[in-house]
């Protein structure tokens, strides 16, 4: 399962002839971080701010910054330096000036937009980039904030926040190679408050796998606005399907790790695994297929009287069944829709019921179900199916402050894909910009960032975990 | 003991020993010797009844490992009743301060009426120990009756001459981050923009005011001089340079950094002393005839993350202590903060200043307000005196009581900084 160039690209001897040889770069290793969440995420990091004059966003974003431990070096332009200055005061991280000539290399680099309205300011964005990307470290972070072109309020305003995702898109082809990411992040005019727990997971080692794509930040969901930034699952119970092995077992691990009682559920063969997952985490066991008809009522039985309730639902159990359609089975295809989707519309019946206030909800899609895949006719229907399904549902949940969300994991090492031909395997993890495989732990680290009190401003939304695939959106 | 009225606790008076630079005229005497030594100074100077003596709760940071509890040996040594109970307590270079308000919770809640708190430390002593794996090679033989000579041999030869026998040596290092606590100041210095040359300033300031404390015996009532031999005594501290100058403070060398702030003239250095105060409830020492100095209004205790900024506490537990005594930064006439490093204590300051430091790390609306460096530590402080970890705390208290009795002023405010990220606060009032 593991992938022999990263490896390779460890060793200098092999990097430094491959260079010689002129070969193309070889995919470095991510940087990731599987520990608890840390008071500061971003610990003595350089970021590189750049916006036109100040912005709404610019005193929330320069506290964001200096609580979270990063040193913030902005342009000398007053108030907004100033702004950041005094942020930086209480927490010893005082704004440095950002000059033209000898420019410290940044982990961070943000582009505040959130007040470009005309096209033509679009050149801002270029001039601010073309001095500054080279300052970017590997497995750095661009990102840049916005108003989301659905809240715009004329043509002109719709035509330049649209655009900027396209620079996004693009840029994150451009700094791929070196393993850095870039997304953007829209937030809604009065979304400003939910955009610290965002951004601190969006700039942070945990989101190494996500680039490329647009994130929404809104108050659809109702919330108490209480964001813990260490152990924000302390007091919750999780239940999550599929949990005993591969990308479930990650979350499994993840969200046990922040706090939360987990309930690992899982079909009664998958006993030995998951039994060793549990005694690890600490967690609680139910073996049920989830196929069959009376596994909800089971379930919600077992689940009322040991829990009382749920805060976090993890759908994650999924199952392949590849083959043209011209040779598929009607079971293979049966098999894949009930598993993948009709069982999630069953069980939810009796889970929804069951949701306290501020529950999150994670469904696992996949790039699959967003681009489509030759000979997963069967999989990409169902996986598209949970898109649809979780942008009707977070309108329906918002009010009751439950947000849901799904996950779109694009090439992840894991055994599942590990059965795949091999030298399918091997074009297939070279297919997106880092030009790598993505671990478990990515989508595992997403998820727990999408069941944490700080992601109500996320909701109905496909978070693609791809490393950005270069097929599918 | 009366527990029905409103009791308090209050401050007799203290004592100390003089504090000398380590491995100087003190090493032949542990940290158990050097707090003999400062409560025998104390009895000399209020000489009670040891009958009165209710409790002693000693502390102290360098303790040595057979005899944890020096609080006790201390009493044994001295001489005292042996039916008198006594403990110890350490929290770094806070644990005197919190030595004494433990003695003036017991106090006030009727527990006890006369209790002698301090602490001391001997950095001279501190243990060279052997590598645990050793320990661990030798354990099964030594233990086992029946192993042999050969069996010794058998172990001698699987030693490791590198990892098994070079003993390890002792540091301030902070366990979680592995920095010396020098580096982490010099991290401050940089991270709140603190010159060299105001550090120097202050380093300065402190030499220069205890070295005129000295000559002009300000200290004199403090310090009771420590016997060596019956020829030989150690009457005065020994690290205060009253001839430096910012010329010379200038030409040392950063100590912790290549291109650093923090040199060993602006730095408090290892310290042997012990400092002792006398802690006693108010109507106790009317009736015993003794005039009480001060009391405590108020203090606090906090800790913040050491791998952000390890000696910023004192500017949370200062504000934090101020207003649980319900006084305001206008109340307050004396300042006196714990000089680990002139870095840490003008970082302290400014974040004292900052109204952004207020509102997002206390809660609270406003700043405690700007203090002059040249306003607080009105007779020098640990870079000039010296700081035997475990003895800052009594010698802080008990200068500042003695202080606020001879300047006539009403209030005194403490704060101390200390490894692992901790921090002390106190609000003194005179009585």
């Amino acid at each position: 399962m593991n992938d022999y160039l990263v490896q390779l690209a460890k060793k200098p001897i092999f990097k430094t002839m491959i260079e010689k040889m002129g070969l193309p770069k070889l995919p470095p290793a991510l940087k990731r971080s599987t520990h608890p969440w840390e008071q500061r995420p971003f610990d003595d990091q350089n970021v590189m701010i750049g916006q036109m004059g100040s912005t709404q966003l610019t005193k929330t974003l320069a506290e964001i910054m200096v609580k979270g431990g990063a040193i913030p070096y902005v342009e000398k332009e007053e108030p907004v330096f100033n702004v950041f200055y005094q942020a930086g005061d209480a927490y010893g991280r005082k704004a440095q000036v950002l000059k033209q000539q000898k420019r410290p290399s940044a982990q961070l680099l943000i582009y505040d937009a959130t007040n470009m309205n005309i096209p033509e300011e679009l050149n801002r964005i270029f001039s601010f980039f073309y001095d500054h990307i080279r300052s970017l470290d590997s497995c750095g972070r661009l990102i840049i904030l916005s108003r989301p072109p659905c809240d715009a309020e004329n043509v002109l305003s719709a035509t330049t926040t649209r655009a900027l995702e396209g620079f996004i898109r693009a840029m994150a082809r451009e700094i791929g190679f070196m393993g850095a990411t870039a997304n953007i992040v829209y937030v809604h005019s009065n979304a400003d408050y939910l955009l610290e727990p965002a951004l601190r997971f969006f700039l942070s080692k945990r989101s190494a796998y996500i680039t490329g794509q647009p994130i929404y930040i809104n108050s659809l969901v109702k919330t108490d606005k209480i964001f813990p930034d260490t152990r924000p699952l302390d007091g919750k119970t999780a239940l999550i399907t599929g949990a005993a092995q591969g990308i479930g077992a990650a979350i499994a691990r993840s969200i046990a790790r922040e706090g939360a009682r987990v309930i690992i559920m899982d079909r009664p063969e998958a006993d030995v695994s998951a039994g060793k997952l549990a005694s690890e985490i600490d967690g609680s066991l139910f073996f049920c297929d989830i196929s069959s008809s009376s596994a909800d009522d089971r379930m919600a039985d077992w689940v009322t009287k040991r829990f009382g309730g749920l805060d976090i639902v993890v759908h994650n159990a999924g199952i392949t069944r590849d083959k043209l359609l011209v040779n598929m089975k009607q079971e293979q295809w049966e098999q894949v829709l009930d598993v993948n989707l009709y069982a999630i519309l069953r069980l939810n019946e009796k889970l929804i019921p069951m949701m306290r206030n501020n529950g999150r909800m994670v469904y696992l899609s996949s790039v699959s179900g967003i681009a489509g895949n030759r000979g997963q006719t069967n999989y990409s229907t169902s996986k598209a199916g949970i898109i649809g399904y979780v942008s009707a549902m977070s309108k329906e949940l918002a009010d009751k402050g439950i947000a849901v969300n799904a996950v779109a994991p694009g090439f992840i090492e894991t055994q599942m894909t590990a059965r795949i031909p091999f030298a399918t395997q091997l074009v297939a993890r070279r297919l997106n910009n880092l030009n790598q495989g993505g671990l478990p732990e990515d989508v595992a680290e997403t998820v727990t960032f999408l069941s944490s009190p700080g992601a109500a401003g996320l909701t109905g939304q496909v978070i693609r975990v791809c490393g950005g695939a270069l097929i599918g959106a | 003991m009366k527990s029905t009225k409103q009791r308090t606790a209050v401050v007799i008076g203290g004592v100390r020993t003089p504090f000398l630079r380590a491995f100087g005229d003190f090493t032949p005497l542990g940290t158990i010797d050097l707090g003999v030594s400062a409560i025998k100074g104390l009895f000399k100077r209020f000489p009670i009844a040891w009958k009165e003596i209710d409790s002693m709760i000693w502390s102290g940071v360098v303790l040595p490992g057979a005899t944890v509890n020096i609080g006790r040996e201390i009493l044994f040594d001295l001489g005292l009743p042996m039916t008198i109970d006594a403990y110890t307590i350490t929290r770094v270079c806070t644990s005197s301060l919190k030595a004494i308000t433990l003695a003036a919770d017991a106090i006030e809640r009727g527990e006890a009426d006369v209790i002698i708190a301090g602490g001391s430390d001997s950095t001279s002593n501190a243990e060279v120990t052997m590598p645990q794996s050793l320990v661990h090679k030798f354990a099964p033989v030594v233990l086992n009756p029946k192993s042999g000579v050969k069996d010794y041999f058998r172990v001698l030869t699987t030693l490791n001459p590198v990892k098994d026998l070079i003993p390890q040596q002792p540091a301030i290092r902070e366990r979680i981050t592995g920095e010396l606590m020098g580096e982490s100041a010099e991290k401050m210095a940089a991270r709140n923009q603190i010159s060299r040359d105001a550090q120097d300033k202050f380093a300065l300031q402190s030499h220069q005011r205890a070295a005129k404390a000295i000559a002009t015996g300000r200290f004199d009532s403090e310090i009771a001089p420590v016997e060596l031999s019956e020829k030989k005594a150690v009457h005065a501290d020994n690290i205060v340079r009253g001839n430096t100058s910012l010329e010379k403070l200038g030409k040392l060398k950063p100590a912790f950094a290549k291109n650093g702030t923090l040199t060993a003239g602006n730095s408090s250095t290892l310290t042997d002393g012990a400092a002792a105060v006398l802690m006693m409830e108010f109507e106790k020492a009317k009736s015993l005839g003794l005039t009480p100095l001060a009391t405590f209004r108020a203090w606090s205790y906090d800790a913040v993350d050491p791998t952000d900024q390890l000696l910023i506490g004192p500017a949370l537990s200062m504000p934090r202590a101020l207003k649980k005594a319900g006084m305001t930064p206008k109340d307050i006439d004396l300042i006196d903060i714990h000089e680990a490093f002139a870095a840490q204590v003008l970082s302290v300051l400014k974040m004292l200043a900052s109204d952004q430091f207020a509102r997002d790390r206390l809660g609270f609306d406003k700043a405690f307000g700007f203090v002059d460096p040249r306003e607080i530590n009105v007779h020098g402080g640990s870079v000039a005196l010296g700081h035997p970890f475990a003895a800052t705390g009594a010698r802080m208290v008990s200068t500042m009581a003695n202080e606020l009795k001879f300047s006539g002023k009403a209030t005194a405010l403490l704060g101390i900084c200390g490894a692992g990220a901790l921090s002390a606060a106190a609000v003194m009032e005179a009585v």
